[in-house]
């Protein structure tokens, strides 16, 4: 990949990060802080209106002007809740573990691109809209949202219940799997745009087509080990409220557990923010609108920003509206059977593809035909039923006891009910059972007779 | 002198229960590979109180990691001692005690109990109020059926059709209510008939009501039958062989998913259905895979025949003359002396009263078999073996109400 | 002493006394979470010597996946509450194991890279007209540096890896069938 030889005026390069002043920086990183804060609750009350529509339900619509202020509402309600600390929780653990979900979740916003070079209002500051960049900028946000694990991890272990380390160990596997199939879908992102920091993608992105195009399967991928990175439906195996009632955070309350409530959307908007810029241009306007000159410049791009994370953030509330939970195991089988094998494949193929293309080689049409039959094949391999498990052993009929688990059961196949055991005395074998029989029976019959 | 002990033992208690130690401390079970990479078993307790559960079933599960090594299903925190109860009631109360213990087929149950009665008094009840109770029968077992359908999704992480089923429901229902009064517990039958005629027009609210749902449903059978991981989740899970369901007695659309074929509105006629049955309105549903699966989709063809034999029974209400719905009764009724055993098909299975009776007032003995408690018993031998979110599908597939488990 | 240097002596402080908690706690999750401590302080230190990428990589994987792992593990096996499992009559001899590979890494690593230092300041060759400054640390020097001058330790590290991949997948299916026939001799007897 060549670099561009000349910059647009108003493209931030990373030679536009690390010369703010000291109150700029401050400035940003409160906006961004507020942004997410504001942009959480707008989020929880957007779930709840659009699952609510497709549920022919209304949703919230009682507190400010659609319903807008709920949230709000519900979050100052849940901050005065009673704080309870499990008697037999790790307290100092028990205390981190909320604030190690929610800090990471914020700090990875400080390479997120929310538009160009812009000046502040009433100053002649010019300054990127992003609060810094690093050259290994998308690896900075897997780094910062692996940390983000911690706090569901140690918030699962630390407060001493079963269902919670249930919910931890799962969302622990799950985290580290679908992280490894996340970061495969940036290498070919990495190849096209030939960096890793995040507002460099964007330029590259000015310069060519939006990645989504040429890089469709490294979105797809993205796309569904997103979802499982944030623990959302059908993914929310850690929190599956039908078994493991709330999975990690079963036994949080107030504050605390508000905090993982705010980490879990920020993860939402965090992973729907890096879609948008590692795929679909990130700041920039989409067509029609980037006919308009303007369109790029100034404050506008904020706007195109956050419209394409609210269509991502549609696109989990549609999914956690529509499908049903995997199951933990097909779920990993599906992150290292499908996902990651089919990432490594089109890496290859991407990358022979960028070979060639850099030596001059063959046209890039052929190219792209040969990779989109591999492609499919391996596809199409996925999704071949595979070899099911031999049979276990049928368990051999042993001496059935009918009260072996504390209360009776009925023999099962294959077994046979004992021979009953006479416990009365052998002289009186012959009589005894009979005559106690009709002694139980006397006083119906009789009564019977009568009537 | 007496607070140390305390919290010395506080502390020890603290170091065994934190974590996976949690229930599992002095169990003593290790499995995996040998002393240094051994494993311990934990309990888990499903219940009482869990979102699964449906109220106050209690599974105390052994888990190996995620698989159950064995499940034992503790029942009984709904006790509410309903046999008993019967026997001190008139044979007017027993109705509204009976209808109770499953609160989805509230009709189901006085069913049972008035046919019971009437059998032994040797009572014949007007045609008219046959084909009432026919007709309001199968509209319970939608009702029953659509909260099975609707709660199972929301079992496996689906929260959307649940709102599908109760809008179903509620169209239902609002016939239901304004025939009886009430939603949930019609107490609509009396010994000999029931308990007043149907209001003026209802016949044709009622049709346009079974229309309503029976066009609205493919929505539901969209929304979760074509789902990819809803099949993923169900299919050739928790596979019930007809074996077992002799061995523990499971009846009603559970039996049938597994292709045992009993259903007593055809093998021990009740009502009107062996009319219906030779009009060839009434279809026993059965399938043979005998997963869950199959199991929610017999639920979902009997919610079809239901609604088919539904218009069938107003289609005959229209043409039957104006008659009694019910037999005067005398001021004291009693049964006379003697036994008998009625059994009907209730939405879940199959639903039995033994009563026996020494002439009073009172029944001397009023024996409740539930569908629900023996449904449940095969839990165990379903679950073992399975991952934690299997308990959960299999669990929902066995559609139990627990106060027809805990009587 | 400028500020970098502060920081760097501040973090080396806290990763070897969260080192020394690692190995002196006698509860086997909160050793987990000091060594997290540790590895973090490790990556702090590459950032303040300008190695970005390796930092950020320590965080992902080592932070991200292996204490993570590590944690998994000890919440699958035994109690994690339980003090005793840590313990170890064997303290002596690690301890002498622990400072004699100290030892020998100060030793290598001393005499390997004594004297040589890197100019952040000067910015070496540009790659065409307008490629950007080549950064020491970034991801094209680390590349560059791994697949041409360490191409070899590389090759053996991969290998390495790959060993270890293929025994864990030989030692799980042994315990399998191990498992697996001891089920079938209990059920027979």
């Amino acid at each position: 990949m060549n670099y561009p030889s000349v910059h647009l005026a108003a493209e931030p390069s990373l030679d536009a990060f690390g010369t703010d002043n000291g109150w700029v920086i401050a400035l940003k990183a409160l906006l961004v802080f507020v942004f997410l804060v504001v942009f959480t609750l707008f989020n929880i009350w957007f779930e709840r209106r659009v699952v609510a529509r497709m549920q022919h339900r209304i949703g919230p619509n009682v507190n400010g002007p659609f319903g807008l202020l709920q949230s709000l509402a519900d979050g100052v309600k849940l901050a005065l809740k009673e704080d309870i600390i499990p008697k037999s929780a790790d307290k100092v653990v028990y205390v981190v573990a909320p604030a190690l979900s929610v800090i990471p979740a914020f700090i990875a916003w400080a390479v997120i691109p929310l538009g160009p070079v812009v000046t502040i209002p009433f100053t002649d500051i010019r300054t990127p809209l992003q609060l810094t960049d690093l050259p290994v900028g998308v690896l900075y946000i897997l780094a910062v949202t692996s940390i983000g694990v911690y706090g569901i991890v140690l918030a699962g272990w630390s407060s001493g219940s079963t269902y919670a380390l249930l919910g931890s160990l799962r969302s622990s596997a799950q985290v580290i799997s679908y992280e490894v199939a996340m970061g495969l879908s940036f290498v070919t992102v990495f190849m096209y745009a030939g960096t890793m920091s995040m507002s460099g993608i964007v330029e590259a992105q000015a310069q060519n087509v939006w990645f989504i195009l040429p890089l469709l399967p490294s979105f797809v991928i993205y796309a569904i080990s997103m979802v499982g990175e944030t623990n959302r439906a059908p993914f929310d195996l850690a929190e599956a409220e039908g078994e493991l009632v709330g999975g990690f955070h079963t036994e949080y309350s107030s504050l605390k557990f508000a905090l993982f409530f705010l980490a879990e959307y920020i993860n939402l908007v965090t992973v729907s923010a890096l879609a948008a810029t590692l795929f679909l241009g990130g700041w920039r306007a989409p067509y029609p609108l980037s006919l308009w000159d303007g369109a790029n410049e100034g404050y506008w791009p904020v706007l195109w920003f956050v419209g394409k994370c609210l269509a991502f953030i549609f696109f989990f509330i549609w999914l956690r509206g529509t499908l049903p939970r995997m199951r933990y195991d097909q779920f990993m089988k599906l992150g290292w059977k499908v996902l990651i094998p089919v990432s490594l494949v089109w890496i290859f193929g991407v990358s022979i593809v960028r070979v060639i293309q850099n030596e001059g080689g063959v046209d890039q049409q052929t190219l792209l035909i040969i990779a989109g039959v591999i492609v499919a094949l391996l596809l199409a391999s996925a999704f071949i039923p595979e070899k099911k498990p031999a049979d276990e052993p049928a368990e051999p009929a042993g001496d059935f006891d009918a009260f072996a688990g504390g209360y009776p059961v009925p023999p099962m196949p294959g077994q046979r009910l004992p021979d009953p055991v006479v416990t009365v005395p052998a002289d009186a074998s012959q009589d005894q059972p009979r005559s106690d029989a009709r002694d139980l029976d006397a006083p119906t019959n009789e009564e019977q007779s009568r009537g | 002198m007496s607070e140390t002990p305390a919290t010395e033992r506080a502390a020890d208690l603290r170091a065994v229960t934190v974590g996976i130690g949690d229930g599992a401390a002095g169990f003593g079970h290790e499995r995996g590979g040998g002393v240094d990479l051994a494993t311990q078993d934990m309990v888990l307790n499903i219940g009482p109180q869990h979102p699964a559960t449906h109220g106050v079933l209690r599974l105390r599960l052994t888990l190996d990691g995620e698989r159950i090594v064995t499940c034992e299903p503790i029942v009984g925190y709904m006790h509410r001692g309903v046999e008993k109860l019967f026997e001190v009631r008139d044979y007017r109360q027993i109705i509204v005690l009976a209808n109770r213990h499953d609160w989805l087929s509230a009709f189901g149950n006085e069913l049972g109990v008035v046919m019971a009665v009437e059998r032994m008094l040797g009572m014949e009840v007007p045609v008219r109020a046959i084909w009432i109770r026919t007709l309001l029968a199968e509209l319970n077992r939608v009702l029953n059926h659509l909260m099975f359908m609707g709660s199972y999704p929301i079992e496996l992480g689906a929260i959307t059709p649940i709102f599908y089923a109760f809008r179903e429901r509620e169209t239902i229902q609002q016939v239901m209510e304004e025939v009886s009064g009430g939603r949930m517990h019609y107490m609509f039958n009396r010994v000999g008939g029931l308990k007043e005629d149907l209001p003026a027009g209802w016949l044709g609210r009622t049709s346009a009501a079974v229309a309503a749902v029976r066009s609205r449903l493919p929505q539901i059978e969209d929304l979760v039958f074509g789902n990819e991981i809803f099949r993923a989740r169900t299919v050739g899970v928790g596979v019930l062989s007809p074996e077992l369901i002799h061995a523990y007695g499971v009846s009603g659309p559970i039996a049938r998913a597994s292709g045992v074929d009993l259903d007593l509105r055809r093998d021990d006629p009740y009502l009107a259905y062996q009319e219906l049955l030779d009009d060839g309105v009434l279809r026993i549903v059965t399938r043979s895979a005998g997963d869950c699966f199959a199991r929610f989709d017999v639920l979902l063809e009997q919610v079809k025949v239901s609604l088919d034999v539904a218009d069938a029974c107003l289609t005959r209400l229209h043409e039957l003359p104006q008659g009694p719905v019910n037999v005067r009764l005398p001021k004291i009724l009693k049964a006379p002396e003697g036994s008998t055993y009625a059994w009907t098909e209730n939405p879940l299975g199959i639903n039995g009263y033994y009563l026996v009776s020494r002439g009073e007032k009172t029944p001397w003995r009023l024996k409740l078999r539930t569908a629900s408690f023996n449904n449940i018993s095969v839990l165990p031998q379903l679950l073992e073996g399975r991952v934690v979110a299997d308990m959960v599908a299999i669990l929902g597939s066995m559609f139990f109400v627990v106060g027809d488990v805990d009587k | 002493m400028t500020p970098e240097l502060v920081v760097f002596w501040l973090l080396s402080v806290l990763t070897v006394a969260s080192a020394v908690m690692v190995v002196s706690t006698p509860h086997v999750v909160h050793a987990a979470l000091w060594l997290v401590v540790t590895l973090g302080a490790v990556a702090g230190c590459f950032l303040v010597l300008t190695a970005e990428f390796v930092a950020w990589v320590q965080v992902l994987i080592y932070v991200g996946a292996v204490v993570v792992l590590l944690l998994f593990a000890l919440m699958l096996t035994r109690s994690p509450a339980s003090t005793t499992g840590a313990t170890s009559r064997n303290r002596p001899v690690a301890a002498f194991a622990g400072f004699s590979t100290f030892g020998v890494l100060a030793v290598v690593l001393t005499s390997g890279f004594r004297g040589i230092v890197l100019d952040l300041d000067s910015q070496p060759d540009q790659l065409g007209g307008a490629a950007p400054p080549e950064r020491i640390g970034d991801t094209r020097s680390v590349g560059e540096a791994i697949f041409t001058h360490w191409v070899l330790a590389f090759e053996v590290l991969s290998v390495i890896l790959l060993a270890a991949l293929i025994g864990a997948i030989v030692v799980s299916g042994r315990v399998r069938d191990r498992d697996r026939q001891e089920a079938a001799a209990g059920g027979g007897s």
